[in-house]
Formats: structure tokens, sequence, C-alpha cells
């Protein structure tokens, strides 16, 4: 089956500022990907491009099998990072008009409305003018308008921006579902924890070019664990023989805790009864892998970029770095 | 490409945004109140203005024979029966049931008003003038009448110097601020005793003079193939005006909504959401038709207020039905122009506030027809006219104006202007439609024509 996304070099530029450049990207039908970069990475121009919103320079793209989004807009729900309303309508009547136009039968649409406000923790707001909501409310009430017509392929850019913990629970739950049903999810987030959290595979964006391309797991995989945070029982203990141990590269201590780098190949499991041996510790725990700390290692720029992964890269020839 | 369904959905969405608040509704009732102010409370209110003047008006009269008849044509009766003459003269060539209603005893009542209470002192025939125009000026003790005027009547007023034939006539000398209708009285008064003194000393007949000098002049009748009706002189004098008045109205009452929830629905972000729906072009055909209803519906509900007053007043013979055939084509070609001009404007500016500078040149083409209309209607086969019905955006009304005359323009100038116009509205579409596209999504620096033009060719 043809991917739900396909990008072949895709290059954007506004005026001398190039926003997007060299850009592919395969994302499989009912695959959930998050697309991950600081501010003005160039995430949303390359969504709004997805969305033929704005239209590349050069380069090749193919939503749904069309050759662009305009041919497959009712199949597709799209949240964008600068959401409105028409503030003087009525919440209900904003969803019904979103719905038809984007093809659903009127009555359909009235039906579903009330539903779905429901699921998202809105119930009995349908009468109210969007005015009268909060901001939080009425970015729910936008969720729901690019979801009432059971898209196929499915685009948020930053959807948890401005909301609660408990919104942003509710919301993750409501985008898994979503993926259940079958839809292709490809959402966009600069709030990196996120994205661990939900999808299957990440893409990370930086100065408009692609840097990183992998499912989340053979990145866990790749960034193996080799970092050890070690923190002694007694504050005065001598942690010098921990450098004596076998496969440890290197030992920094900071105020009482130890960060231990471990050389590569190093079965971690093994090695850490090996510290509690030595000094008897009060906390031993293997690093998370977090996706901040990769993104900072792949734009930290040069040669401190982690070798591994750019080799990695390099060998898919999933493109260069910056 | 564009989906008819969906343009559909969006100009029905305009137009219920449009029509169904407050601001629309009194937006509707602003223009006829402002007619029935006009119409209603402004004769009363003038009429008021010379309500209870009492004074007193010195005579200085060499010849002995003004003076008593002055004070018969300045009384109160005299002075009401010239203004009911003057009235009646005024509504001849008023339709019946207007004049029915306009002579009625009580609205005569008001149009006349109260006439004033003169006093006539007279002076004898050596009297220094210098003083009696001191008295003029002098303040009158407490709860004695003002001094209103000084007439002088010349000693060969009545009777010619010898071995002439021409008469001398009188000065008239009056206080600062005197009311214009009790000096209009005054010279209305005099110039009637004068006439009566001098015909008097011929010896002759006064209604005999009269019966002699007066010939009726009757309404002309406009004949047409097939037809005759009374001219309506002040009927065909407004027609130019009033549709020259309903196109712009029309195109104002649309493009200026078009504009403002373009801007909103940009500045507020709610566009990018639409835009994942929609094509920008389906977008702007939607807007441009929904608001077109909203121009549509106002225009319509003038044109019946306009029929019906027609119809009650027995006059709907004189307006040519194919006219009202000319407007909706006219309105729908100017309107779509404009409109799209608009939509250019409302889609690249981030606020209203940048939409001014921008507007200027707009809203002086759509005042332009204001400015030339009575030159157009006068003079409706100048050069000057015919060259303005074929240059767009004011071709449109051009040719209103000139259809609506007495001299309507040939078909085949008709036609021209329906072509020129097509093609400019045409254009302007195209213009606006690229424009739209670029500039829907640009947030920033306030663009100005040129930025405009620029976007235009990148997209």
């Amino acid at each position: 089956m043809e991917p739900a996304i396909s990008l072949t070099r895709l290059r954007k530029t506004f005026g001398t500022t190039v926003a997007v450049e060299a850009m592919d990207l395969v994302v499989p039908r009912g695959a959930l990907y998050g697309v991950i970069g600081p501010n003005g990475a160039g995430k949303t121009t390359c969504i709004r491009m997805i969305m033929s919103i704005l239209f590349q320079d050069s380069g090749d793209l193919s939503i749904l099998g069309h050759r662009s989004a305009l041919e497959a807009k009712d199949r597709i729900g799209y949240l964008p990072e600068e959401r409105g309303v028409y503030r003087k309508m009525k919440v209900g009547a904003f969803l019904i008009y979103m719905a038809r136009l984007k093809g659903v039968a009127a009555a359909d649409a009235e039906a579903r409305v009330p539903k779905m406000l429901e699921e998202i923790g809105l119930p009995g707001v349908a009468d109210k003018r969007c005015e009268d909501l909060s901001k939080g409310m009425l970015q729910r009430v936008q969720f729901v308008g690019a979801i009432i017509h059971q898209p196929d392929l499915l685009i948020l850019d930053e959807p948890f921006s401005g909301q609660d913990p408990v919104s942003v629970r509710m919301l993750r739950d409501r985008i898994l579902q979503e993926h259940r049903r079958g839809a292709t999810v490809l959402l966009s987030t600069h709030v990196m924890a996120n994205a661990e959290e939900m999808c299957q595979h990440v893409v990370m964006i930086h100065q408009g070019r692609k840097v990183l391309d992998e499912p989340m797991a053979g990145l866990r995989r790749q960034f193996d664990p080799r970092t050890i945070h070690f923190e002694p029982l007694d504050a005065a203990a001598d942690c010098s023989p921990l450098r004596t141990i076998p496969g440890v590269e290197a030992v920094e201590g900071v105020d009482g805790t130890y960060r231990i780098t471990l050389r590569p190949g190093t079965d971690p499991s093994a090695i850490m009864g090996r510290f509690a041996a030595a000094v008897p510790p009060a906390r031993i725990e293997l690093a998370r892998m977090r996706l901040e700390d990769v993104f900072i290692r792949m734009v930290a720029g040069g040669d401190q970029g982690d070798r591994a992964l750019r080799a990695s890269l390099q060998a898919q020839g999933e493109g260069a770095l910056a | 490409m564009i989906s008819p369904n969906r343009v559909g959905l969006i100009a029905a969405r305009e137009f219920q945004a449009a029509v169904m608040n407050k601001g629309f509704v009194i937006g509707l009732l602003i223009m006829p109140l402002m007619v029935g102010i006009i119409a209603v409370v402004f004769p009363r209110v003038m009429s008021n203005r010379a309500q209870g003047v009492r004074g007193e008006v010195a005579i200085v009269d060499p010849t002995g024979q003004v003076s008593a008849a002055l004070h018969d044509a300045l009384s109160p009766e005299a002075i009401k029966r010239r203004r009911v003459e003057s009235a009646t003269r005024a509504l001849e060539n008023v339709p019946a049931p207007v004049r029915d209603a306009a002579t009625s005893n009580a609205a005569m009542e008001r149009a006349i008003g109260v006439p004033p209470e003169l006093t006539i002192l007279d002076r004898p025939a050596g009297t220094d003038v210098q003083r009696e125009k001191s008295w003029l000026t002098s303040v009158p003790a407490a709860g004695s009448l003002n001094h209103l005027a000084l007439i002088v009547v010349q000693p060969d007023a009545v009777v010619p110097a010898a071995g002439t034939t021409v008469y001398g006539g009188y000065e008239l000398y009056v206080p600062q601020n005197l009311d214009d209708r009790i000096e209009g009285e005054l010279y209305d008064a005099i110039r009637d005793s004068l006439v009566s003194a001098r015909i008097r000393a011929h010896n002759l007949d006064r209604s005999q003079v009269e019966a002699v000098m007066r010939v009726r002049r009757p309404t002309s009748v406009t004949v047409t193939a097939g037809t005759e009706r009374r001219t309506n002189v002040a009927f065909n004098r407004a027609l130019p005006w009033v549709f020259a008045g309903l196109l712009v109205f029309g195109v104002m009452i649309g493009g200026q909504t078009l504009l403002t929830q373009t801007v909103e629905e940009k500045s507020n972000r709610v566009v990018e959401v639409l835009l994942s729906a929609v094509s920008p072009m389906e977008l702007m055909a939607g807007k441009i038709l929904g608001q077109m209803g909203v121009s549509m519906l106002v225009l319509g509900l003038y044109i019946a207020m306009g029929l019906f007053m027609l119809v009650s007043f027995a006059m709907f013979g004189l307006l040519d039905p194919l006219l009202l055939v000319y407007l909706i084509l006219f309105f729908l070609i100017s309107y779509l122009l404009f409109a799209a001009i608009f939509a250019a404007i409302g889609a690249a500016v981030n606020e209203m506030r940048e939409a001014q500078s921008l507007m200027t040149p707009v809203m002086l083409a759509l005042m332009a027809p204001w400015l030339f209309a009575s030159v157009i209607g006068r003079e409706p086969n100048s050069t000057f006219s015919i060259a303005m019905s074929f240059i767009p955006p004011v071709n449109t009304f051009a040719m209103m104006i000139r259809l609506a005359t007495n001299t309507p323009p040939p078909t085949w100038q008709v036609l021209l202007t329906l072509v020129v116009g097509i093609a400019a509205a045409w254009v302007a579409t195209w213009f606006a439609a690229k424009v739209f596209k670029v500039g829907l999504l640009m947030h920033g620096k306030a663009p100005d024509f040129g930025t405009l033009v620029r976007w235009a060719r990148q997209a």
C-alpha cells in the first residue's frame, strides 16, 4: 500500500530565508509519527506544505496517494498551530459547519457533535458561543473539528500547547484512540517528552533540515544506556575504586552524585552489581534516554554529535547533518 | 476543482453571519429613517422659525400713495394669502396624491406657519432719513415692539419724473439679523403696493391688468413610441441620482462586510482551519457570493420600498422597468469588481487599521460617481459622459446614470459598457484570487499596493 505521506527533496524558501531544505520523509499508513524540533525549525512550514496551504519551491509530495492534499481534503484532519474560531458562532454550529465542509452529511454531523464534545470533556457546550469558552476549552473544540469527519490521516501541529496536564492526558488518549481506529497520525511538538511517550517513530528537524528519522524502539537501542547515576550511601566515601572497574570509561562527580560513562559494549546490568560491591550506594540507576538529550547532542554540531548515530544515518542515506 | 457544495456552504454561513445581527438591522433602517427625518421633521422645524414675530416697520412715503396700500399688504391676512398662493404654485408640478396631501388644511397650516404681526408707522414726507436709521438700531424700551425695518419710497416711484418712462423705486433699511422670511414678506408687500398705486395712477383696473398678464404654464407631456405620459420634472431629475445611489450603496454594503469579515478571519486565525477544508478560491468565491446575497437583499428591500411608493403615488408608469434590469446587471458587475478588491485587501492586511490606506483609492473610485452624476445627468451624451461609460471601475455607474436620463444612450454603447465591465471584473477577480491565496497566511508588516502586485506575480 502507498504510504500516507511521502516527501521527496522538498524545499521552501521565504525570500532569502531557507525554511525547509532537502526534506525526505515517508510516513506509512497507520503509523504514529512525531515531528520534533525547536521553534522555528521548519515543522509548521513542512506541515503546511503537506496540507497544500503553502506550496514547495521544488521537490515532490504524495498524500494518501494523491499529488496534493487538496485532492484528499475530506480524508485529512488538520489542527493548525495557529487556530481560531468564529467568536460569535455557537460551538455546535461551528463544528457542524467544519464537518459539512469536510463532506459529512448534515444529519451525521449533528449526531456526532454532542457525542464527541462529551468524549473530550466538554459536555453541554454546543449551545455556547465560542467567545464564552476558555482558551484551553476552545483548543479541544478545535481538535474535535479536526477529527469529526473520521479522517484517514490526522495532522496535528502542536496539539498540546497551552493545555493543562489533565487536558493533555485527555487529548493524548483521544489521539491514540484515533490511531487505533486506523488513522495515520503525524504530530509536531517542541515538547519532546510528549513525542517520547506517544510516538512510534520520531523525525527531528533543525534549521529546516531533517537530522533524525528513527523508530523510537531503534532509537532506544542505538542510544544504549551507557550512563549510570551513582550516589554513595556515605557522602564522604572514597569513590575512586569505581574508576578501576573494567568497562568504565569515565567518572565525573558533582555535588556528591557521580555520573559514570561505560565503554561501548559493556553490559550495564552486570557492572551495576560490581559498583554496589565497591562502594555502598544510596542510589544507583541507569540514565533513561531522553529525546531532548538526543536532540541536543544531534544539533550541538560538529564532532560533539554522537558518532554512532551519525554513522547510522549515513548508512541509511537518510540525510546529512547540518 | 472548485466544489459548488463547499462554496455554497461558505456563502450560506457568510450570509447568515452578516444578516443575523443587530448591526445589520440597524444599518438597514438607517437610510429610510434619515429620509423620513428629512421629510417629516425638517419642515416642522423650519416653519416654526418664523412663529410669532412682532415688530414695527417705519415708512417714509413722499408720494402719499403707497403707505395705505402697504398697511393692507402687510396685514396678517394678506401675508397668509400670499403664502398660500406661493405654496400652491410650488406644488403645481407635484403628482396629484402628493399635492392633495400637502394642500390639506393641516399641512397647509404647517407650511404657512404663523404670519408676523407688523405695525406700520407713517413718517412725514420730509423726515430726516439719517435719524430714522438710528431709530432702527436703537434698542426699544422694555415691553415695546422691536424695530424691524425702514422703507423710504422714492418720489418718482408711482409717477415717473417728467420726460422719462422709468419709475423710481424704494430703499429698504433693516437691522442686523432680521429674519430673511420677514424681509421677503416686505419685498412682496411693497412690490404689490407699488404696482397697485401705479395702476391706479393710470386709471386702470388692477384685476383686468392681472388677467391680461396671466398665461397658464402647462405640464409638458412626454411622448414615446406608443405611450404618452405627463412629464415629471422632479422625478426625471432625481432618477439618475437614485439609481447611481442604489448602485453605490449596494456595492458598499456587501463590500464593507466582506472586508471586515476577511480581516477578522485572518486576525483570529480561523483561516488556516478553513484552508484545511477548502481551497483559497473556494473560500473567496463563497465569501463574495455570500455578501452578494446580503447586498441583493438590501437592494431588493429598497427597490421594493421605492416601487411601493411609486404605486401609492400613482407614478408607477413613470419608471421604465428595463432600468431595473440594468440596475441588477450593473450591480452584479460592479459588485464583483469591488468585492474582489475588498477581499484581496482583507486577506492582505493584519488588522482593519492597516486596511485604511489601501482602501482610500478604492473608496474614491466608489465615490467618483457622486462627483460627476450631475454632469452626466445633465449632458448624458457629451464626450465626457461617453468616455466615462467605458472606463472601469466607474463605467457601470456612468452608464446607469445615462440610462436613467431622458436621452438614453445608443444600444451599442450599453453593450460595450457591459463587456468592459465584465472584463474588468474578471481581471479584478483573477488578481484578487492570487493576492488572497498568498496574503491569507502572511502576517507581519502592513502591505502596500506594490506588495499586492508582487504577491499576484508570485502566486
